[in-house]
């Protein structure tokens, strides 16, 4: 201590903290604030990447609304995926929770099994996935018609490629249980009891006790959830590369088919990043908003 | 609030008494109820474990096995050798070393950059503490896919596509996600602590080395998970980045071998199989043998984003 004595404790400190949190200081520069900067301002530009870039002002964004072929498909494409991914996992999920809700014997046995597909690397699921739909092999058609139900072309049909896409990602639904299951546990327990004695049904409990209390965790879930659908890009990129024709064509892949295909546009595929990223600014502050109408605030914290 | 709930995930789960099925089961017998539970969770479970089932069946198969029509559920002999000429011809030890090495530098890289910066917004007070929170926060909300290409023109310009470097070198500047859940752990830790061993002498460093990282053991334990799984599962970064096959990534290499089955002569379907089970594996055994901080992992990032 003597031999710094001329530096105050304070000054100390400080010199310290930043010490301390240099490598992150660096990083938020190097990886976040730069590439935010660069990107909003390639935005503008015309960019292969080879040569250098130049400024077009405002033609990359009306391209995109007016010519692009792409472009609309695209994001309809991403709410239809978002329309049914995201409700279809979270009531899943929560049906999942309830059910799971239980003290009986072989619980933990249960709980394990359901959410042993999220611990799996989504490759590994992705690739089996796509050896299930296999039209003339996978196993999706071998039950269906075991069943004598009528088979199904799956990834290769337009028409069940998205719902296919879908269902890979009900198979994780275990990570949304546990969330539930978690919050489930949170309600405190003389509320049933009140309500029983007054003598609520299973179902009334269900609506007006369960339900209310989950409001805050299903806001959250539905929030992570859009801003999580709008960015996905491996069960494409591995199932069916945006196809047949345009029917999975999700907005990130065509962003990174734009940035890193065959063909090079840096400066388009860096305007339409910061209209994905404009998108899912908006959804959760929609989302947040309306939020009030139906999320029940109380007040235990 | 997010470790209060954490704990209860990954803990002895304090069950609340089933609360939708009392008032049925004072009319119908106990039994009957539980057992129709039963049956309901173990239809559901079988149906969540058949595509596992149906892998491990396909990696069994022989060669003809697998392009018989029409396709049996069960394989007519067990081939175990599948297991031995499968991660053969996908390479698998190779991309397995190289995703290991990937994962553990940069998990480490990801942990100790971050503990840092936790510690130092939680416990040191300086000016521009709140600034910094307010940055890193504020990365948190930024989509990847905004800063990607900039940062591939950045390791394009440093000549380092096609190295790992990109893979790795990034997690040592801390990441946005893990120093909030740091510093919301360094919080909770009694600032007592830390006012006696500084009369007794000792600096930020050495109460971060000495007793911080002892008693915020959870707290990194959670890290290693995410930061870990995180890194063997990630995709599009190699993706981007790696050309050559003998640097490829697991998640990488397997999927670039299952697309090449599709237009390849014959479907080697068994042998990739085989190796996608061994590609499941680390995973899984991280998940046993450390289920309670996966599920704290899960809990923090269920309440403070992905």
């Amino acid at each position: 201590m003597a031999s710094t004595g001329w530096l105050t404790f304070r000054r100390r400190n400080t010199i310290t903290a930043y010490v301390f949190a240099l490598p992150m200081i660096v990083g938020v520069c190097i990886f976040t604030i730069y590439p935010l900067v660069s990107s909003l301002y390639h935005a503008f530009t015309e960019w292969s990447g080879v040569s250098a870039a130049k400024w077009v002002g405002l033609a990359n964004f009306r391209y995109l609304l007016t010519q692009d072929p792409t472009f609309w498909p695209s994001l309809k494409v991403t709410v239809y995926y978002m329309a049914l991914s995201v409700p279809a996992g979270m009531i899943a999920g929560l049906a999942l929770a309830v059910l799971l809700n239980r003290a009986f014997a072989g619980i933990r046995l249960f709980r394990t099994v359901f959410y042993l597909p999220v611990v799996l690397p989504s490759i590994a699921v992705l690739t089996l996935w796509k050896y299930i739909f296999d039209p003339s092999y996978g196993l999706a058609n071998e039950i269906l018609s075991d069943l004598h139900l009528p088979t199904s072309q799956w990834l290769a049909g337009s028409a069940t490629a998205m719902p296919s896409i879908v269902i890979v990602g009900l198979w994780g639904v275990g990570g949304s249980m546990i969330i539930f299951l978690a919050a489930l546990q949170n309600v405190p327990s003389e509320l049933y009891e009140a309500a029983r004695v007054d003598g609520a049904g299973a179902i009334r409990l269900f609506r007006s006790i369960t339900l209310p209390m989950m409001t805050p965790i299903l806001l959250l879930q539905l929030v992570l959830g859009l801003s999580a659908a709008f960015q996905t890009f491996n069960q494409v990129q591995v199932l069916t590369k945006g196809g047949p024709g345009t029917s999975t064509n999700l907005y990130m892949f065509k962003i990174y088919t734009d940035a890193f295909g065959n063909y090079t546009q840096l400066g388009l595929a860096s305007a339409e990043a910061w209209i994905l990223f404009i998108i899912v600014l908006a959804i959760t502050a929609v989302t947040l908003r309306t939020s009030r109408m139906w999320v029940f605030e109380g007040n235990e914290r | 609030m997010s470790s209060a709930l954490s704990t209860r995930i990954g803990g002895q789960s304090r069950l609340s008494p089933a609360p939708a099925g009392s008032p049925l089961q004072r009319k119908v017998p106990m039994s009957v109820s539980r057992l129709a539970w039963y049956g309901l969770c173990t239809l559901l479970a079988l149906t969540m474990l058949t595509p596992l089932l149906w892998m491990i069946s396909i990696a069994l198969k022989t060669n003809s096995d697998i392009i018989s029509l029409p396709p049996q559920f069960l394989p007519s002999s067990f081939t175990w050798r599948n297991f031995v000429d499968g991660p053969r011809e996908v390479h698998f030890y190779r991309l397995l070393g190289n995703t290991f090495i990937i994962a553990i530098v940069s998990t480490f890289g990801a942990v100790a950059s971050s503990m840092l910066a936790g510690y130092a917004i939680a416990r040191i007070d300086f000016k521009g503490n709140r600034f910094l929170f307010y940055l890193f926060t504020f990365s948190i909300f930024v989509p990847g896919i905004v800063t990607l290409i900039p940062i591939q023109r950045l390791f394009f310009d440093a000549n380092a596509i096609d190295t790992w470097y990109p893979l790795i070198l990034p997690s040592f500047f801390g990441n946005p996600l893990f120093i909030f859940l740091a510093r919301q752990f360094f919080l909770s830790v009694p600032r007592s602590i830390d006012d006696s061993a500084m009369i007794d002498g000792a600096g930020h460093w050495r109460i971060f080395t000495h007793l911080m990282l002892p008693l915020t053991k959870p707290l990194w334990m959670t890290m290693i998970i995410l930061a870990f799984q995180a890194s063997w599962n990630d995709f599009l970064n190699p993706l981007v980045y790696l050309n050559s096959p003998s640097k490829y990534t697991l998640s990488l290499g397997m999927a670039s071998f299952m697309g090449g089955l599709n237009s390849g002569a014959s479907p080697e379907y068994n042998y990739y199989m085989a190796s996608n089970l061994l590609f499941m594996i680390p995973p899984l055994l991280l998940f046993f043998f450390a289920q309670r901080y996966f599920m704290m992992g899960l809990g923090a990032l269920g309440m403070t984003g992905k």
